[in-house]
């Protein structure tokens, strides 16, 4: 905790950052305590309920488990990054559009994952995205409508972009 | 404009939750750059004596602000909600706080923790029921409790009465009919012991509380809490003897709750470190404390026989129920009445005897979660009924067509039903499943069954709801409330409603929620109650807006106020030159010099303010009988298809089908959603969730990688799941609404118990029906067979 600082260099959502940080915090207490991105949520610590999910290099991963000195040269992605001049990306539509939200905790996560699933393979069938999804906890959907909504993303039903908001 | 009412409008709070831009309490964190933070010791064992407690290291710590222990003269910890308490002498469970430390940082905090230095001399510990109803068991909790006027408010239950055991503490009895003549005349019994586990609910957003110490010496405080008027600020005021204009409670987005955050607790000691210190300080639950720190469920042990007829009829049900309520010191909640009250409005029940009681462990204290017990209680009715349905060779469905109460049947309280709709939601979900037909046996070892089963669950009246409508003077719409919305949508049906009554799009209203120096009174979300309590406030102060909107158009246009119509921005008026005008239009703009006292003004809105509360209980008598016990009653209704691995007794939820009876919905769209969650929510605790406990009587699963939550994959695909809305009207909802989502829980453990019945043809009594029971039951059962 009181250990010498060491320089960072992350993308995240694009923009670039030096950091000069204390080598044993989580990319979750940087994103959240230092750079503001507080859509990234923390909800056991120990990588088992998802909620601090993060796209690193498009890839999912678990925020609170990885160490800074992990992240460093790498690009971030979070869900302060989806949304793209006044318009939601089209999983964020889609979750609005089929209910697939309810108290939130879970959602930032949750579509971060779904991204990723989708971004490695559009075509994803339904035992595909609940095979992406099993590391991802949500105490209130039943995960029903959070399947439809991805589903409906991979048809096609979404454009690009989402429109204004 | 077509009614909003039915409509599956979307959520209100969606954008702010897919983008993250949100705030739930704990996101609060960085808005305060001199924030303390508070950290617990808390005792490693289920029963200890403290025989040394020293905190002089820790609070010469730099950076410690103040170490908090029990001995603090005048206080009354008995008035702190019990996971509260923090331990004097003795910790009476694994888990309770023993000193609380507030320091600059969480790592000095966390530091200053390590250097306190503590003996523990381990007691012997009660952990279970069956540990603490032995003879001559170990007392939990206090040997001379039941000497203390606070006891028993009730009658004392015989097994209370007879000294079974000091862990006893409080008792409920009710007897309707004649049970023992009516048993008497059954033509067929069946009987059995039922028990049930330990769980947590486990909202994903750990409890947490930031208090601001405010100049005047007040506080604001935002936390995940529930209740913002009725539970914490009422609270805080009273214990911590707070004036109420000095403590504001905010409620940001809540990460779930499913009655979990009903308990003040970290509120109340977030605030009296706040006020002990006069700092800002954030108190954030770890996981682990939500497991060991928070209150957990009530188990119910249940011992139930019903004698029937032979075609059915159920005459007599004798039952017994424990209530497993944990460390809870000064019980005054407890008795067995809150879990049995599911036993009352199902079924029909002419004669009904029972006989209930609390009993203190040394376990985490429990507190509300989705059901009150309810699913617990109603288990062992269930799986007998289906039980009985075989021994008659009768269907599930027919046994219970037979028996559940009718709208308009009194039950066995001699309460009124006036709203039922669950033979409805049965024959629903039986057709869907196919409950009556035989499945395929295709899967190998993996055999198939089919069951079903259904619940009831009461609304208790639980007090006042208020709700204030601004109509403002460019005709956009503003709503105040203070229910909770811990996930469920509540604050879209309440909107849903007043853009209903003011006949605009629901876009139109602006609502602000959870904020007691702004928000009108609420008690709680609690019960399923929203819908019906907050609802009907919200169409209350509705109906206040429009009365004095359409007699200010009146007015203007010389009419009477009932010529006058409100749609939206506009008034249609009857009898006048004209038959329509734009309301906004009537709010005059004025210099401050000509404002005036009287008449529609820009800028000043018309506030309409609705207040309703449901008309009281009547207080049960000498039998326990009551015509007004509680207010109305929801229901649900599950059939499941299983795959039961006879090798290794895992259970494998194939399809499933629950039903709501709503009353009218305000929003299918989100009574669906909530029976889906609500189902995810029973699979999970009926096969896997459960307290397990260290040789020193701690949960020695208090991680989510060893307490497993039901992920995606233990839930059907998504064809395999089936939500059925069949309502009957409540007479007394908003526009017939009801609420629903405890009663979904309920049935869908007795239904899966009754599906693995078919499967494998063992009965289990008990849940979470984990992998090694039904391993040792189908072992037993092989056993037996081998034998004969």
């Amino acid at each position: 905790m009181n250990g010498e600082k060491m320089k960072i260099k992350i993308t995240v959502n694009g923009r670039k950052h030096t950091l000069y940080v204390s080598p044993d915090r989580t990319l979750l207490e940087i994103l959240r305590e230092e750079l503001n991105l507080i859509g990234t949520k923390r909800g056991c610590d120990d990588s088992n309920c998802g909620v601090c999910t993060v796209l690193m290099d498009g890839m999912a991963v678990k925020s609170c488990t990885i160490l800074i000195p992990k992240a460093n040269g790498h690009a971030i992605t979070t869900i302060e990054g989806l949304e793209r001049e006044n318009s939601l990306h089209p999983l964020q539509q889609a979750f609005i559009d089929h209910f697939a939200v309810q108290c939130g905790f879970c959602t930032p996560a949750m579509i971060l994952t779904a991204k990723a699933i989708l971004d490695e393979n559009p075509n994803a069938t339904e035992e595909d995205i609940r095979e992406g999804l099993h590391g991802n906890l949500c105490r209130c959907t039943g995960y029903k409508k959070i399947v439809e909504a991805i589903s409906a993303v991979r048809n096609g039903e979404y454009k690009d972009s989402c429109g204004e908001v | 404009m077509e009614t909003l009412i039915g409509k599956g409008e979307k959520r209100i709070d969606g954008y702010d939750k897919v983008t993250g831009k949100g705030l739930f309490a704990s996101d609060f964190g960085n808005q305060f750059p001199n924030l303390a933070h508070v950290k617990a010791l808390r005792s490693p064992f289920a029963h200890a004596k403290i025989s040394r407690l020293d905190v002089s290291k820790a609070q010469a710590l730099d950076g410690v602000i103040h170490v908090m222990i029990s001995d603090i003269p005048g206080l009354d910890w008995d008035q702190f909600p019990k996971t509260a308490i923090i331990a004097k002498d003795e910790a009476l469970w694994a888990g309770q706080i023993v000193a609380l430390v507030c320091a600059e940082t969480l790592e000095i905090a966390e530091t200053a923790v390590e250097l306190i230095d503590v003996d523990f001399e381990k007691l012997p510990a009660v952990l279970s029921y069956y540990d603490a109803i032995k003879s001559n068991p170990i007392s939990v909790v206090d040997p001379d409790y039941e000497t203390r006027p606070l006891g028993f408010t009730d009658r004392p239950g015989d097994r209370a009465s007879n000294r079974v055991s000091p862990n006893v503490v409080g008792s409920f009895k009710m007897h309707a009919g004649d049970v023992d003549k009516a048993m008497d005349k059954a033509e067929v019994i069946v009987e059995g012991e039922f028990w049930t586990g330990k769980k947590t609910a486990s909202p994903l957003e750990c409890a947490n509380a930031i208090c601001r110490y405010d100049s005047d010496g007040g506080i604001t405080m935002w936390s995940n809490g529930a209740g913002v008027h009725g539970v914490i600020k009422q609270g805080i005021c009273r214990v911590l003897k707070m004036q109420e204009s000095k403590v504001r409670i905010i409620q940001p987005y809540m990460g779930g709750s499913f009655g979990s955050r009903l308990n003040p607790y970290v509120e109340m000691l977030t605030a009296f470190m706040c006020l002990t210190v006069k700092r800002t300080v954030s108190f954030q639950f770890t996981r682990e404390e939500v497991f060991i720190g928070a209150p957990s469920n009530w188990p119910c042990i249940t011992k139930v026989k019903l004698g029937a007829k032979k075609d059915g009829t159920i005459i007599a049900n004798d039952y017994y129920l424990a209530e497993e309520i944990g460390a809870c010191l000064n019980n005054s909640f407890f008795s067995g009445r809150l879990s049995s009250s599911g036993a009352i409005p199902v079924y029909r029940f002419p004669n009904l005897r029972m006989d209930t009681c609390a009993v203190a462990t040394n376990t985490v204290p429990a507190a509300e979660y989705r059901g009150l017990g309810c699913p617990e209680a109603e288990f062992g009715i269930e799986c007998l009924v289906n039980q009985l349905a075989d021994e008659l060779g009768m269907s599930p469905v027919e046994i219970r067509m037979k028996n559940i109460i009718d709208k308009g049947e009194r039950d066995a309280h001699g309460e009124l039903i006036t709203s039922i709709g669950l033979k409805a939601c049965l024959q629903g979900v039986a057709d869907v499943i196919k409950v009556d037909e035989l499945p395929d046996q295709d899967m190998g070892v993996w055999k198939k069954g089919r069951g079903c089963a259904v619940g009831g669950k009461q609304n208790t009246p639980l007090g006042r709801s208020e709700a204030e409508v601004w109509y403002n003077s460019d005709g956009s719409i503003q709503l105040f409330i203070s229910c909770d919305e811990n996930g469920m949508g509540a604050t879209t049906a309440m909107a849903q409603i007043a853009a209903n009554e003011l006949k605009v799009p629901i876009t139109d209203i602006k609502v602000t929620k959870g904020d007691t120096a702004i928000t009108p009174y609420d008690n709680y979300s609690a019960s399923s109650r929203t819908t019906y309590n907050t609802g009907n406030a919200v169409k209350l102060a509705c109906e206040d807006a429009i009365t004095q909107l359409k007699e200010e158009v009146a007015r203007a246009y010389g009419l009477h106020p009932s010529m006058v119509d409100i749609v939206g921005k506009k008034a249609i008026l009857a009898g006048s030159y004209i038959q329509e005008v734009d309301i906004p239009s009537l709010f005059q703009p004025t210099s401050m010099f000509t404002q005036g006292n009287w008449g529609l003004k820009k800028g000043s809105p018309i506030k309409g303010h609705g207040i309703f509360c449901p008309a009281p209980i009547h207080q049960w008598n000498e039998k326990g009988l009551s015509d007004r016990v509680w207010n109305w009653f929801q229901y649900s209704a599950a059939a499941v298809e299983v795959a039961v691995n006879e090798e290794t007794g895992q259970v494998k939820v194939l399809k499933i089908a629950s039903s709501a009876d709503t009353g009218n919905p305000i929003n299918p769209k989100l009574v669906e959603a909530q029976i889906e969650g609500g189902i995810h929510m029973a699979i999970g605790f009926s096969l896997n969730e459960e307290h397990l406990f260290d040789e020193n009587g701690k949960i020695a699963n208090a991680t989510f990688s060893d307490y497993r939550l039901p992920t995606i994959l233990d839930m059907p695909t998504n064809e395999n799941v089936h939500s059925l809305i069949n309502p009957d009207p409540l007479p007394d909802g908003p526009y017939g609404a009801k609420g629903m989502a405890e009663s979904i829980t309920i049935p869908v453990g007795p239904a899966i118990a009754h599906a693995i019945y078919k499967a494998v043809g063992v009965r289990v009594r008990g849940y979470p029906m984990t992998a090694e029971r039904i391993l040792a039951l189908i072992k037993e059962k092989k056993t037996k067979e081998a034998v004969k």
